[in-house]
């Protein structure tokens, strides 16, 4: 099940401030590393993780080990407005006109139309596509995107197009399609995925051969595995074709190595990961961690990729310790260092260290900043501790429930779900990073939950990333009416010979072997067992009340998940 | 990526519930919205910086209470699907009021407007009135000071919702549908007016077969934009029902998703409310959206059906509109502007109460009823009312059951609330299956 053949793991997670790697033995983790991370050099960063840590495998067994990278490179990307010039094709027919859209990046529609059947309405006009393209061309852009509403139900008019550009510009090849993204609905959200896609290609390509022959050079055999936002892996060759999945991959990096490192995931939990400058909070219900309802976000775009859902908050060891009116508040904003390491401000590390629950830095710093603050605010050294400390689990608290709050309002289009009114509230607590061991019993005493502090904390990123494994899923979609079965994710559309029997196993069976088939092609070991169907949805098609076919929906995948690590 | 944000912060509810239908071959079934979702999901109307959508929850008992009286316990008549759509109008409502958005959306099933006040089971598809248990679920929240304007123009006339507010002068009732000698229910003509107390704040237009845009957008411009700009609403309800469309099974008119955006920019509604519709696939997704969009403030002129493409877009014109339905306008736009010079006392009789007869036909349950109805004629208030019911179930062996009703309705004057007290009390010594009170302002509902 695309366990790596061998039992030596390297997870690399480049993070904000600093580059954290491990090196895992099957389930033990050997050896960890941490270099600060070069904001502007991320190649060099991952180099001096890499070669920390290469530096305590055993000699012999060197060229077996997997990478697993998580890197802010397309993220970084995007949000620095960097990457190719890149414009996108839509052909989206009548309803919301493309103006209103608004997108912040060159599109071009031209005619062409399908509707939510799938069914052709109007065909693509090669004659707009031609002069468009020569448009794209005089622009500068270097890489194009095609998106079509309705694509993930009928792909020919997006092939078409395809098929087009090779012909006549093939120097725009690769081109994103739509429907190969997601079988997703969200025409918006898949014209600013599909180019965000073409815009940062070419950054993951260099990144991608640079990383190839770094390891040439370090003498390694490895495969290498890139961590995408939905917490699972994917081989560094396919990033070249998606490589917008791989944003948000800290995050996800963050949840997968709590689900790592926690001794019970059973049940409901909340994953709070405490940083220097802020609190981030994922979700697992029934142990299995919950998705982004409709997608990632990321710099304002609104994306149709698969993430793990995650909330940030400006709630951390180093934020700003002020008064708001007669209460104390923390944050957003970040005021640190510590005092307690040399910093100007007292920050809720300070706090902790003071009443003796940290052993950071000097805690005589801590204590004179404190104290002197007290003095101002008209506090006891000792009371304005305290205080700080309680406005930190409050807002903690207070933000745990605002997730909450928002995941039980979320939409549900059945009788049966508005009925159920499911309980995802959390028996427990995963905590994780600098200031956890001493916030997470307090918040979980809050919130009367129970907790755990996963070992390991400061890296813990790079071990969600090396213990994450490799991923495939498509959708699939047939409708007897209309004797078509279609993978839009696999360019798949086939006709069905048999429409009266073909029912729901007939479209799992298929699923199920195609997701097989992908994960063979992308050389990753996955048999049936592996392949859940996680969406399924049937529906009758009636005509003059006699039903005529079925339309049925489903989604199947190998899903995101981690080895379990020991302690 | 952002999307033109809306103008107006526009709720939607939507709720398909895939789960659920009437029968598993009758139009009112699982898949009913199931394509307008997808389309307004390929759409990304969801996304929109501005649209928002909320979750129903289940009306309670005492919700369903204030607007209707069931022939025995509630959950004989109506199940989880009926109690979360008509929940699901007051979210719809809720967020309006509390002006979390300017206007929502309730985008359900199943539908109301044809569950009358009195319910002795399914009519029309419809078991509880979605938009009665709004209205009075609002009307509650504002103490009773409350005026409401419903126009329902659902291709069917919204005979339930006509027959609660009957009486009713806060609820201005108008509806606009295919003539009911060609449709069920076979109501609606233009002279019913309302009862006494609320006399002309019942208005019905019927239209000929085969109307369509030009008829409708003639009949709000000029009857109810006319009307509601004098009666001075606080809150305008829009029962939109989509069987109106050109490709609807059931009926027989021509309207477009072009021709109910448009109406929906002019009306400018508070709440709308899905009613009928049943050309799943031709029409209910490009209307839904052509709705949610001019709610929403936004360009809604793009919005066509896909069989529409390659047919020249025929603008609706007035000049098209049929002299009958020119005169009905006129006639009932009088009767509004006269509606207080009127000598009631000729319509309704010089006594001291008003009796009706009705028959009234169940046809998704096979019942009929028969009610005879006294309404107090009264000077203070709009009247105490009186109501027996006779139900017999058409199936063989079915059973018979015998109501006896009293209504107090709100701002009841002293004299009405004391007789109906003494009615009730009168009443309760006879034989019924069932004897009911329904004292909305006081949240009193007793049935023996």
């Amino acid at each position: 099940m695309g366990l790596a053949m061998s039992s030596y793991l390297i997870g690399i997670d480049v993070g904000g401030t600093n580059t954290n790697a491990v090196l895992l033995e099957d389930s033990r983790v050997l050896e960890t590393a941490v270099v600060p991370t070069r904001h502007d050099d991320l190649l060099a960063s991952t180099v001096g993780a890499l070669n920390a840590i290469v530096s305590h495998l055993p000699r012999d067994r060197f060229s077996e080990a997997e990478l697993h990278l998580s890197t802010t490179l397309a993220t970084n990307a995007i949000v620095e407005g960097k990457g190719d010039p890149a414009a996108v094709i839509v052909s989206l027919g009548p309803g919301l006109k493309i103006e209103d859209m608004e997108f912040p990046f060159p599109v071009f529609p031209i005619p062409g139309y399908i509707d939510h059947r799938g069914r052709e309405v109007a065909p693509v006009d090669f004659d707009s596509l031609r002069s468009v393209l020569k448009e794209i061309k005089s622009l500068g852009v270097t890489r194009i995107a095609v998106a079509g509403k309705f694509s993930p139900r009928n792909p020919s008019q997006e092939l078409a197009i395809e098929e087009f550009v090779q012909t006549e510009y093939p120097e725009f090849v690769p081109i994103t399609l739509g429907h190969r993204l997601t079988g997703r609905l969200n025409l918006p959200r898949r014209i600013t995925t599909a180019y965000l896609n073409a815009k940062v290609t070419g950054v993951q390509l260099a990144f991608a051969s640079a990383v190839k022959q770094l390891i040439q050079e370090l003498g390694l055999h490895s495969r290498v595995f890139v961590l995408k936002a939905d917490g699972g892996t994917m081989d560094l060759h396919e990033s070249l074709v998606r490589p917008v999945e791989t944003i948000l991959s800290g995050p996800a990096a963050s949840t997968m190595g709590a689900i790592a490192l926690a001794s019970l995931t059973e049940g409901n939990s909340v994953v709070v990961d405490i940083g220097g400058t802020t609190t981030d909070i994922s979700v697992l219900v029934d142990g299995r961690p919950v998705y982004e309802k409709d997608g990632a976000g990321i710099a304002g775009f609104k994306t149709i990729v698969p993430a793990l859902y995650s909330r940030s908050f400006g709630l951390g060891g180093d934020s700003r310790v002020w008064m708001d009116g007669t209460e104390i508040r923390i944050g957003p904003h970040r005021a640190g260092p510590p005092a307690a390491l040399g910093g100007t401000n007292v920050t809720p590390t300070d706090a902790a260290v003071f009443l003796g629950g940290a052993a950071i830095g000097d805690k005589d710093l801590s204590i004179k900043a404190i104290t002197k603050l007290s003095e101002e605010w008209g506090f006891t050294p000792l009371e304005l501790a305290n205080e700080i400390v309680e406005a930190f689990c409050e807002q903690a608290a207070e933000s745990i429930e605002a997730v909450y709050n928002y995941l039980t309002q979320l939409p549900a289009y059945t009788v049966e779900e508005i009925l159920r009114q499911e309980d995802l509230r959390p028996k427990k607590i995963i905590g994780m990073g600098g200031p956890a061991r001493f916030f997470i019993p307090l918040i979980a005493r809050r919130l009367g939950v129970d907790y755990e502090i996963t070992p390991y904390c400061e890296c813990a990123n790079a071990v969600g990333a090396a213990a994450a494994c490799p991923t495939a899923s498509v959708t699939l979609r047939a409708d007897t009416a209309l004797g078509k079965v279609v993978v839009p994710e696999l360019d798949y559309v086939s006709d069905i010979s048999h429409p009266l029997l073909f029912d729901v196993n007939r479209a799992r069976e298929i699923a199920i072997d195609k997701v097989v088939d992908l994960a063979g092609r992308r050389q990753i070991l996955a048999r049936k067992e592996d392949v859940e169907i996680v969406e399924e949805e049937i529906y009758n098609v009636v005509r003059d009340f006699h039903t005529v076919g079925r339309i049925i929906s489903l989604k199947a995948q190998i899903s995101p998940r981690t080895r379990k690590i020991q302690s | 990526m952002t999307v033109r944000a809306a103008t107006y912060r526009t709720g939607l509810v939507f709720f398909p519930a895939f789960d659920w239908a009437i029968t598993p071959d009758h139009p009112e079934r699982e898949e009913r919205l199931l394509y307008t979702r997808d389309q307004i999901r390929e759409e990304g109307l969801f996304d929109i910086p501005g649209v928002v959508e909320y979750r129903p929850r289940p009306a309670t008992e005492l919700d369903v209470k204030r607007a209707h009286i069931c022939a025995g316990p509630l959950s004989a008549v109506a199940g989880s699907p009926h109690l979360i759509a008509a929940g699901g109008a007051i979210v719809a409502g809720e967020k309006v009021w509390s002006h979390e958005v300017d206007r929502a959306f309730a985008l359900l099933r199943p539908p109301g407007h044809h569950a009358m006040r009195i319910v002795h089971g399914a009519r029309g598809f419809c078991t509880i009135n979605n938009e009665a248990v709004l209205i009075e679920y609002l009307r509650k929240k504002a103490g009773g000071k409350l005026k409401v304007a419903v126009v329902d123009t659902d291709a069917h006339h919204a005979d339930g919702t006509q027959d609660i507010y009957y009486n009713d002068p806060d609820v201005l009732h108008i509806s606009i549908h295919q003539d009911g000698r060609t449709l069920f229910p076979g109501s609606g003509h233009l002279t019913e007016l309302g009862g006494p107390g609320a006399f002309a704040y019942t208005l019905n237009l019927p239209l000929p077969p085969g109307s369509g845009d030009s008829e409708l957008l003639f009949a709000i411009q000029e009857l109810v934009l006319p009307v509601l700009q004098d009666f001075q609403p606080d809150i305008v309800i829009n029962g939109a029902g989509q069987d109106n469309h050109y490709s609807d099974p059931l009926t027989n008119m021509n309207v477009t998703a072009q021709g109910y955006a448009r109406l929906t920019e002019l009306l400018s509604p508070d709440i709308v409310v899905l009613e009928g519709g049943y050309s799943i696939e031709g029409a209910l997704p490009y209307v839904n959206v052509g709705i949610i969009l001019a709610l929403a403030g936004l360009d809604y002129t793009g919005v066509q059906e896909p069989d529409r493409m390659h047919v020249e877009r025929r603008s609706s014109s007035e000049s098209s509109v049929s002299s009958t339905v020119r005169k009905n306008v006129e006639e009932l736009r009088l009767i509004w502007e006269k509606k207080d010079e009127l000598d009631l006392g000729r319509i309704f009789g010089g006594g001291d109460f008003f009796h009706r007869k009705r028959r009234i036909y169940y046809d998704t349950d096979n019942i009929v009823e028969f009610q005879e109805e006294s309404i107090r004629l009264c000077s203070e208030c709009s009247g105490y009312r009186k109501v027996f019911s006779v139900a017999q179930s058409l199936y063989i062996g079915g059973k018979q059951t015998r109501l006896a009703a009293v209504i107090i309705p709100w701002h009841a004057c002293a004299t009405c609330r004391n007789e109906a007290e003494q009615e009730y009390d009168r009443l309760s010594k006879s034989q019924f299956d069932y004897i009911c009170l329904q004292d909305v302002e006081e949240d009193r509902y007793l049935c023996k």
